[in-house]
């Protein structure tokens, strides 16, 4: 059903989206883990362990770049196998307030891959937005998979026996970030390391980030040393705005001195060597 | 280094200027009045080095290349115990004279009294002294720090670079040989503990696993001994 895209729309993608509809997944399917341990009735099957959900993207698009910025959840009625339309325009009229330049790009939903019924929901879109965007999030977690279960489908016109139909087509796309969703992906990211690593690992991953920064450090100086140097043995004509630049950094060593400095500092060392080896003992 | 910055162009400007003034007289004497009281000019080692100012060593009017070397290494204190041989200064000078006795006091402490600063600097009071660095110190740039009213101090954490006096080039590879030195040690305690925590990681494994085998053993001989 879904082959390569041919229509050179260059689509980017804000990790925002994909944090929105993955907690969007993970909240019903909690909820419903919950209510049916609650009411333990077993009618909850059809559903299996896979909720689907469904909602909108929004973002801008400018010429064939299709920048796609946020998301929010649509209800899903499955009598008529449509999305809620008066709380999308309800939704879209507020989004507009806030972010005037934001359109409605396309819908979201979760899955394994793209279904015959979806068909339906994107050609309801499309008297919104011409082409729009189905950006489907596979919530089975794969961890050979290096890349991310994330699949960008557009609609296209192909002529299949004879009958021109709309079927999905992939597109691949970029992720693209503001520095403040890197600094959060970035956080998420260290929380845990992938591989499930006990306190001996998180903690050779600390130091290792320590380690080599320090190095970089190290490195820069060392220049710094080598330049000076250079300078002292005449190789260099002596130029004086750099040497009172680098005198006046060599002043703010050390870094801190006092000796409250020194009881606080040796007070936590030795706290975080006992929890070190509370820790490690206790693993 | 911002101040390195808005130092540059005047520099070059006074430099220009000096080189093509030729022979002593009074018109090198005006630039080093008007460089000295320059209010954003604080490094005058550039301006020493033209040839041509040392022409005015040996003239009357040497007393001014003493003065621009005042400026350059020395402090308010110097200037009071030699005024006899230096010219007036003007306000503009003994301001900027001050201003240069605080980065010189800064590169040897991290935190300077105001006593210490009070004696130095000749100020009447703490509140003088309090505007006087805030105004002509902090907001000019040229040293950063906080103010500690409770303990009488001024804690510096960023100060200007003074032009180097001859020593002072020997001492600043000494400390970034220093330093250097501190870091590489850092980074060989680190990757040791890196190791250590890998090799702390590996045997508290294999403990687990022979305590499991061991706890397999004993069941397994208690239930044959049930038996």
């Amino acid at each position: 059903m879904a082959s390569s895209s041919s229509s050179g729309l260059t689509f980017k993608l804000h990790p925002l989206v994909i944090v929105n509809i993955s907690d969007h997944y993970t909240r019903v399917k909690s909820q419903m883990n919950h209510s049916s341990s609650a009411t333990t009735t077993n009618d909850d099957n059809n559903n299996g362990a896979q909720p689907r959900v469904y909602g909108c993207v929004i973002g801008i698009q400018r010429g064939r770049t299709v920048e796609i910025f946020n998301s929010f959840e649509l209800l899903y009625d499955p009598s008529t196998h449509s999305l809620d339309r008066a709380f999308l325009e309800k939704k879209q009229e507020l989004y507009k307030k806030v972010f005037p330049h934001f359109y409605i790009l396309g819908w979201y939903s979760t899955g394994s891959d793209a279904q015959e019924s979806d068909m339906h929901i994107h050609k309801a879109l499309m008297d919104i937005n011409e082409s729009p965007v189905y950006v489907l999030l596979n919530p089975s977690i794969n961890p050979a998979q290096k890349d991310l279960p994330v699949t960008i489908f557009e609609s296209e016109l192909h002529v299949i026996e004879g009958i021109p139909q709309l079927i999905f087509v992939r597109s691949s796309y970029t992720i693209e970030t503001v520095e403040a969703e890197r600094i959060s992906v970035d956080h998420v990211a260290h929380l845990k390391p992938s591989d499930g690593g006990s306190a001996a690992t998180q903690l050779a991953a600390h130091l290792t980030g320590i380690h080599s920064a320090i190095k970089m450090l190290n490195s820069r100086i060392r220049v710094l040393h080598h330049y000076l140097v250079a300078m002292q043995k005449g190789e260099i004509p002596c130029e004086n705005s750099l040497l009172r630049q680098v005198s006046s950094l060599l002043r703010r060593l050390p870094a801190i001195e006092s000796e409250k400095f020194q009881d606080d500092f040796l007070m936590v060392s030795l706290f975080s060597s006992f929890l070190n080896i509370f820790t490690i003992f206790y693993h | 280094m911002e101040i390195e910055q808005k130092q540059a162009p005047l520099i070059e400007q006074f430099v220009k200027q000096a080189s093509t003034l030729n022979g002593p007289g009074p018109a090198l004497v005006k630039l080093i009045v008007e460089a000295t009281s320059h209010p954003s000019l604080f490094a005058f080692s550039e301006i020493l080095s033209v040839p041509n100012l040392l022409q005015l060593q040996g003239t009357e009017s040497s007393v001014y290349i003493d003065l621009l070397r005042l400026f350059a290494h020395g402090t308010w204190t110097d200037y009071k115990s030699n005024a006899a041989h230096l010219p007036q200064l003007v306000p503009d000078q003994a301001v900027k004279l001050k201003q240069l006795s605080v980065l010189t006091l800064a590169e040897m402490n991290k935190v300077l009294s105001y006593d210490q600063l009070l004696k130095e600097l000749e100020v009447a009071n703490v509140r003088e002294l309090e505007d006087f660095l805030i105004n002509e110190c902090m907001y000019v740039g040229i040293v950063k720090g906080k103010l500690n009213q409770l303990r009488r101090c001024f804690e510096v954490q960023f100060a200007a670079g003074r032009d180097l006096r001859h020593g002072q080039l020997e001492n600043m590879m000494q400390s970034l040989t220093n330093w250097l030195d501190t870091s590489d040690n850092i980074l060989s305690v680190i990757q040791d503990k890196i190791k250590w925590a890998e090799t702390m990681c590996e045997e508290d494994k294999k403990h687990k696993m022979e305590v499991k085998s061991h706890l397999q053993d004993v069941k397994k001989s208690v239930h044959s001994k049930v038996n």
